[in-house]
């Protein structure tokens, strides 16, 4: 189950924000290229576009942030429009979201689905069958 | 303060002190303001309350 798969079943009955934080695992800081070019790495690790990225400096300005942002959104290929969280991290810090993470809020704006930390607790899976639970008690 | 992406210990502890004031199934998500790639179209979490559920999905492009 991928994210893509995700969207493409829900998005007429959940809104998808896809929300691009700072960058896990970017040249300048902990850059997993060197695992990735010895083949080492777990196959969970890698960002939103289900792979690891090489090449990418941790942004230093907003405009910075927004164009690896754009580069992210245009890798995901399937018309989600992606939001930028802010150089204080604010949004990252408030969900606890480094490196990735799922989660899912209901109509009343409470918490349904709170995902584990990525990459192990990064589990679409797990939040479709959220996501099917509580559409399934909204109808009932 | 060490960024929380500089190396696998300092991503450790800043999950370690962030992780407990994460929101938890049953609490209020708080709310936030975002704008696009571009700088546009902001976006507040509050603004689906009452009309679609929503799926957030955080992360970057490594």
């Amino acid at each position: 189950m991928s994210l893509r798969d995700l969207y493409t079943q829900y998005n007429e009955r959940v809104q998808f924000l896809v929300i691009y934080i700072r960058e896990a695992h970017p040249e300048d800081g902990w850059s997993l290229g060197k695992l990735s070019r010895l083949g080492k790495l777990p196959g969970k690790l890698g960002g939103l576009a289900g792979h690891v990225k090489q090449g990418i400096y941790d942004p230093q300005t907003i405009e910075e942030r927004r164009k690896v942002a754009g580069m992210c959104e245009t890798a995901l290929q399937y018309g989600i429009r992606t939001y930028v969280d802010e150089m204080d991290d604010e949004v990252m810090t408030a969900y606890a979201a480094m490196p990735d993470r799922l989660y899912l809020i209901g109509l009343d704006g409470r918490v349904v689905y709170a995902g584990g930390q990525g990459p192990f607790g990064f589990k679409p899976a797990e939040l479709k069958e959220a996501i099917d639970a509580y559409l399934s008690q909204e109808k009932g | 303060m060490t960024k929380p992406n500089q190396s696998l210990k300092s991503q450790r502890a800043w999950q370690r002190r962030y992780e407990p004031l994460a929101p938890k199934v049953g609490d209020v998500a708080p709310d936030f303001e975002l704008r696009d790639v571009n700088g546009e179209n902001a976006v507040r979490l509050s603004d689906f309350r009452g009309k679609k559920p929503v799926a957030l999905v955080f992360g970057s492009f490594t």
